[in-house]
């Protein structure tokens, strides 16, 4: 592989923002994320091969470890921070055609819940993945997912919830989009949530961590 | 010192370096074992921690039921006409008690704004670590608020149980209307919305059972089924009982 994306792979996996970051230690001094990526696009390599050859595959390796408990929050926060680093020379690209996300999710926790950062966490890993992320925020009732599914043709919706007073509403949601929208694929987690529970309220998938929701996205929503 | 009101409705506003809040607790709760913490981490804890009294406004306080107004069942505690379903892991925690204290805590609402304030502004690392801090002083306010229902049963010739929240070892989290029914309204500055949320989020309810003959059990996780909860303690550390 070439070693500007393996360096960008390795700055993503390790945190590594800009020259100026000093995190973390061992690579303090060091070009990052956003300098990688200046110099692959300088080098002409095409932004979707600097996407999907260097920037996913280091998160898809932060995924992996934050799910097998080796690395924590803070590490995929470093992490989406050196990915965010790095895109920002990307973006334009998607204007030009030149970059194509996998898909669209539309994400939000359900209505009467409040709480964030588990979302937020599964946003960032997913965008991480190549897609591009709708966050509707907390306490979204199903009326605006609905609305946000109308507005993003073919988008997949995934849902959060902290607790199993909340979770039940993950079921109106669910039948709510589907009711308009059969094909909608609906993935759903948080805490106290199951795959049982995803079978019997007819979600298509279920993920307890961030990248077993990439996964069901790359292996049952892309169409190319 | 307590701030109220009715002998057995009691409300304190401890101030956050009562509580031992510190460091060591918080990383160990993101999951870092053993010294592998990030330096980042560690020093950015260190950075917030001082920050912390002007941004909680820390309430907690307790509801003491009369003496003999609760019946143990196998699965259930009935107290002052409602019946708690709690399932038998809790109900048999309590078997012994006369009585019940009903108890909360919140680190107020003003955490949240700064957590949710450092995210928007970019900065997700610190956000993270505002919300982190504010689960743990919720957490400590509740270890410290224990020790006062002991304060307050002791003269009595009471002892206390271990803590119970709703939500937890089979008990559903829609039981907290249950609770909150018994406590005064707004209590300690905490509504419960229809969907049982408690806002202000970092807030913590649950109860406690008094009694001559009633003892503080093992530690607690030892009673939870959740095998893979990220904050699941394997030491019986009393200090680091989790709700
Ligand atoms: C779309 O696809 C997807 C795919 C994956 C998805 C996804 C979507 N959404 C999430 N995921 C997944 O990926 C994310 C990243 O890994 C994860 O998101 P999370 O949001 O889960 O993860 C966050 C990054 C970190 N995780 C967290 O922040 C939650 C951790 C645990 C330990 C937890 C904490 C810290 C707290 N709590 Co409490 N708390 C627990 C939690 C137990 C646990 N191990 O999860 C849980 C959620 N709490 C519980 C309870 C009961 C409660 N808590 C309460 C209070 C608290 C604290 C305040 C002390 C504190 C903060 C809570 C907060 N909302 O900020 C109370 C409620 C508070 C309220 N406001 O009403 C109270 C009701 C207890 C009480 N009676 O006081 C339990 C809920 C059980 C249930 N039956 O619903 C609980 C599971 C603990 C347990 N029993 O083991 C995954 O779930």
């Amino acid at each position: 592989m070439n070693e500007l994306l393996e360096s960008l792979t390795r700055c993503v996996e390790r945190g590594k923002v800009d020259i100026k970051s000093p995190y973390p230690p061992d690579l303090k001094g060091q070009d990052g994320a956003d300098e990688f990526a200046r110099k692959a696009l300088d080098a002409g390599i095409p932004p979707q091969e600097i996407l999907s050859n260097g920037l996913i595959i280091g998160m898809q390796r932060v995924g992996e470890r934050f799910r097998n408990k080796e690395i924590f929050v803070p590490d995929v926060l470093m992490a989406a921070k050196a990915m965010a680093a790095a895109m920002a020379h990307l973006k334009p690209f998607f204007q030009s055609d030149a970059l194509k996300h996998k898909g669209t999710i539309v994400i939000g926790t359900v209505l009467g819940d409040l709480h964030d950062i588990g979302k937020k966490l599964v946003s960032m890993v997913i965008e991480g993945a190549g897609w591009e992320v709708v966050d509707l925020g907390t306490d979204v009732s199903p009326e605006k997912f609905l609305k946000a599914v109308d507005e993003h043709p073919g988008c997949v919706v995934g849902l959060s919830a902290l607790l199993t007073t909340t979770m039940v509403n993950m079921e109106s949601t669910v039948k709510h989009v589907k009711a308009k929208h059969p094909n909608v694929k609906v993935i759903i987690g948080g805490a106290p949530v199951t795959e049982e529970f995803a079978l019997k309220i007819g979600a298509d998938g279920y993920s307890s961590d961030p990248q077993g929701a990439v996964e069901f996205l790359n292996s049952r929503c892309t169409t190319n | 010192m307590p701030e109220s009101s009715s002998p057995d409705v009691v409300t304190f506003s401890p101030s956050v370096d009562t509580l031992g809040v510190d460091r060591d607790l918080v990383v160990a709760d993101l999951g870092y074992r053993n010294g592998e913490t990030p330096d980042m981490v560690r020093e950015l804890v260190d950075e917030l921690l001082p920050q912390l009294p002007s941004h909680v406004e820390i309430r907690c306080g307790f509801r003491i039921l009369p003496s003999g107004s609760i019946d143990v069942a196998a699965d259930s505690v009935t107290a002052n006409g409602i019946s708690f379903s709690m399932g038998p892991i809790i109900a048999s925690q309590l078997k012994r008690s006369t009585s019940l204290a009903l108890f909360v805590s919140t680190v107020g609402p003003q955490m949240e704004r700064w957590s949710a304030q450092l995210m928007a502004e970019g900065d997700m690392m610190k956000g993270f670590l505002v919300d982190a801090l504010a689960s743990e002083v919720v957490e400590r306010a509740s270890v410290w608020l224990e020790q006062r229902v002991v304060d307050h049963v002791t003269p009595r010739g009471w002892k206390i149980t271990n803590r119970y929240s709703p939500g937890y070892c089979d008990w559903a989290v829609s039981e907290q209307q249950k609770l909150f029914s018994l406590l005064p309204h707004q209590f300690c500055g905490i509504t419960l919305t229809a969907s049982s949320l408690m806002v202000p989020i970092k807030s913590l309810s649950g109860i406690i059972g008094l009694g001559p003959d009633v003892k503080r059990g093992a530690f607690q996780c030892s009673i939870c089924e959740l095998k893979d909860c990220y904050r699941r303690r394997d030491d019986p550390e009393p200090a680091k009982e989790k709700a």
